[in-house]
C-alpha cells in the first residue's frame, strides 16, 4: 500500500528524473521501510519523504525546463519558416513559493488521508485457488461447482516483502494483457481501446517506475479500467506459482462434491419459523440448483405461510446463480429480471415467477450480510436491494463479482476478462470490488436482532 | 537558451555529504543516504528526490561518476548502480573542506568556537 502510494507520489517528479531515477527511489524506499524498525517507523519515514518532496521537486521543475529548449522550425503553408523560441526567463520567484505551498498542502492532506482513510479502503483481490480451478465465472467448457471461497491475496500492507519484476517481463506482461483483451474482451470496441491504452502507456514508459509486482499489476489494472470502466476487468499478480490453465472439473471431484453437499443437507443450516411469524432461513451456500433443487423448493414451501422473510446470508460464500434465481422466483408474483455480471442477458436471467401456491411474494424480505457474504450470495442481496424487494441489514458485503474468465498470462501474472455483456438496469456499479451496502449498517453478530425488530415492526404497521 | 544550470557554487550541503560518504568507497544510492546519516550524527537523512537530484547535478559536473550496475549481497541480490568520486569531485570537496577549516580558524579566533585545532 504505502509503496503504492510512493510511486505515485514519483509520478509528480518530471518524467526525465523518472525515466533515470525512479527505480532507484523505489528501491530507496523499500530499503527504509524494511531497515527503519522502532517505534513509528512509518511516521518518520513519510515525514522525511514530504519534507524531501517539498524540497526537491520545485527543484527538479526548474531543472528540467531544459529539456524542452530544442526549438524547431516549422515550415507554415507560405514556406516561411517559423521558429519556437522558448522563453529564457527563469521562473518568477512568486510561482515557486505558490507551487512549493500548493504541494505541501496535498501532500500533508495526503498523508492525514493515509492515516485517518487508509483504513476504511480496502481492495480486495482474487486469485485462482490452489486446486487448479479458475476463478469466479468458469469459463465456456468449464463447469461450476457449487461455492467457491476464494482467499484474498495478501494486501502489500501486510505483506512488506517486496516481489521484484524486471523491464523484459513488464514488457511482455502488458503484450499479452492487450492482446487477451483484444481477444477474449465482450465488448469489441472498448477491448480496442483498452489493448491500445496499455501500450501507449507502455510506450511513454508510464509503466517504469514500478518495479514490484503488485504495484505494477495494480497499475496496469488502473489503465485498464480508465478506459474500459469495468471493474470487471483486472490483472493480478501472484507470489506463488501460477497453476497451468485450469481445466474443467474432473469427473471425481464432482461426484465428491455432491456427496459433501447431500451430507450437509445442501448447505442449509437452519429453515424454520421464529417467533411472531418469522420464517428464517439460513443458507451457506447457494448450492447448486440440479443437486439440490427440491430441497430449496421444500424448505421455501415450509416457511410459505411465514409473514416475513429472513435470509441469513453471513456465512454464505456464493454459489450457483441458478439456486439464486430459484430461491428469488418465490419473491415475486411476476418474472423479474436479476442482474448477474457472470452471464449474458438471456432467458434464464428473468425469475420463473410466479411459484404456484407460495404466498411469499408480498411479504417483506430481510438479508443479512456480513463482510465475508461473498459471490452468489451478493449477487441475491444486490438485485433484490435494488428491486427494493428486500432489507439488507448488516455488514457491507465482499465485492466478489468474479465475473472475469482467468487466463494465466506466466508464472505469476493472471488476469480476469469478462467474457459476457450482462444489462445492469440499476446501475454503471454493481457489486464489484465495493460490495453491496446494507440498508441497515449493523455488526453482523446483532444483524439478526435487528432484522427480527425491523421485521416485527413492520408487521405492526399493517 | 542555456539550459539553466544546477548550483553548484557555493556548494549546498546535501552535495558536499554526498561528496565525502564517497570519499571512502564506492556506495549505491541508499548507501550514500546511511553513510550521510552515520557521518551527520543522524541529522541529515536525505530523500530520495533530494539525493537523486544532487547526484543528477554532481554527475553532471563530473564530480561523481557512475559505475556498472553490479549486485548488491546485503539486498538479497537485488541489482544496484553504485556511484564513485572522480579526482574533479575529490579536488572539490577538499577545498570545500579547507573552507570550512578557515571558517572554523575565524569563529575560533573570535571566541565563538572553543577547542583544538582541526
Amino acid at each position: 500500500m504505502s509503496e503504492k502510494i510512493y510511486s505515485l507520489l514519483l509520478r509528480l517528479y518530471p518524467s526525465k528524473f523518472r525515466a533515470r531515477y525512479g527505480n532507484e527511489a523505489l528501491q530507496l524506499f523499500r530499503d527504509r521501510v524494511r531497515d527503519e524498525k522502532g517505534s513509528f517507523p512509518g511516521i518518520k519515514l513519510w515525514r522525511d519523504l514530504l519534507v524531501d518532496f517539498a524540497i526537491s521537486l520545485p527543484g527538479e521543475y526548474m531543472h528540467s525546463r531544459g529539456g524542452l529548449a530544442e526549438g524547431t522550425a516549422l515550415y507554415t503553408s507560405n514556406g516561411v519558416p517559423a521558429f519556437h523560441v522558448l522563453d529564457d526567463k527563469r521562473l518568477p520567484t512568486e510561482s515557486l513559493v505558490s507551487g512549493t505551498l500548493l504541494t505541501l498542502l496535498a501532500l500533508s492532506t495526503f498523508w492525514i488521508l493515509l492515516g485517518y482513510g487508509g483504513r476504511a479502503a480496502s481492495i480486495v483481490h482474487f486469485r485462482p485457488s490452489s486446486e487448479g480451478r479458475g476463478v469466479g465465472a468458469p469459463g465456456p467448457g468449464a463447469q461450476r461447482i457449487g461455492n467457491e471461497i476464494v482467499p484474498a491475496a495478501p494486501s502489500i500492507e501486510e505483506n512488506k516483502r517486496m516481489y521484484p519484476v524486471d523491464d523484459a517481463e513488464r514488457r511482455r506482461v502488458v503484450r499479452s494483457a492487450a492482446s487477451l483483451v483484444r481477444q477474449y474482451y465482450a465488448e469489441r470496441e472498448k477491448a480496442e481501446k483498452t489493448a491500445d491504452s496499455l501500450l501507449e502507456h507502455e510506450k511513454n514508459g508510464d509503466d517504469d517506475v514500478l518495479a514490484d509486482g503488485h504495484a505494477f499489476a495494480a497499475l496496469l489494472t488502473g489503465q485498464m479500467r480508465e478506459v474500459s470502466y469495468d471493474r470487471h476487468l483486472t490483472l493480478e499478480y501472484s507470489e506463488e506459482e501460477l497453476p497451468p490453465q485450469p481445466a474443467a472439473p474432473d469427473t471425481e471431484g464432482l461426484t465428491r462434491h455432491e456427496t459433501s453437499l447431500t451430507n450437509q443437507s445442501c448447505t442449509f443450516e437452519r429453515v424454520e419459523i421464529l417467533s411472531g411469524n418469522i420464517g428464517y432461513f439460513k443458507l451457506n451456500t447457494f448450492p447448486s440448483a440440479s443437486l439440490c433443487g427440491k430441497a430449496a423448493e421444500s424448505a421455501m414451501d415450509s416457511l410459505n405461510s411465514a409473514r416475513a422473510m429472513v435470509f441469513d446470508l453471513r456465512e454464505n460464500h456464493g454459489g450457483d446463480p441458478a439456486m439464486v434465481m430459484l430461491l428469488a422466483a418465490y419473491l415475486f408474483d411476476h418474472p423479474e429480471y436479476m442482474y448477474n455480471p457472470r452471464e449474458n442477458t438471456t432467458k434464464q436471467s428473468w425469475t420463473h415467477s410466479p411459484v404456484r401456491g407460495n404466498k411469499l411474494a408480498d411479504k417483506p424480505v430481510f438479508i443479512l450480510t456480513s463482510a465475508s457474504t461473498a459471490s452468489a450470495a451478493e449477487h441475491f442481496s444486490y438485485d433484490l436491494k435494488m428491486l427494493k424487494r428486500a432489507t439488507i441489514v448488516g455488514e457491507r458485503t465482499t465485492g466478489a463479482a468474479h465475473s472475469g474468465v482467468w487466463h494465466r498470462i506466466d508464472d505469476h501474472f493472471g488476469m480476469g476478462v469478462p467474457e459476457t455483456k450482462a444489462i445492469n438496469p440499476f446501475s454503471m456499479v454493481d457489486w464489484a470490488e465495493v460490495g453491496v451496502e446494507p440498508d441497515a449498517q449493523v455488526k453482523s453478530g446483532e444483524a439478526l436482532k435487528a432484522a427480527l425488530r425491523m421485521a416485527r415492526t413492520t408487521q405492526q404497521e399493517k | 537558451m542555456t539550459m539553466p544550470k544546477r548550483k553548484l557554487d557555493p556548494l549546498p550541503a546535501s552535495a558536499f555529504q554526498i561528496l565525502l560518504a564517497l570519499a571512502g568507497e564506492d556506495l549505491h544510492g541508499y548507501g550514500i543516504m546511511r553513510q550521510v546519516s552515520e557521518q551527520t550524527d543522524g541529522r541529515m537523512r536525505l530523500g530520495p528526490g533530494t539525493l537523486y537530484s544532487s547526484i543528477q547535478t554532481l554527475l553532471e559536473a563530473k564530480l561523481i561518476e557512475e559505475l556498472e550496475e553490479r549486485e548488491d549481497e546485503s539486498a538479497m541480490g537485488a541489482r544496484r548502480r553504485y556511484y564513485r568520486l572522480t579526482s574533479a569531485g575529490r579536488k572539490l570537496a577538499r577545498s570545500e573542506a579547507e573552507r570550512l577549516a578557515d571558517l572554523l580558524r575565524v569563529a575560533r579566533a573570535k571566541k565563538i568556537l572553543r577547542g583544538g585545532y582541526v
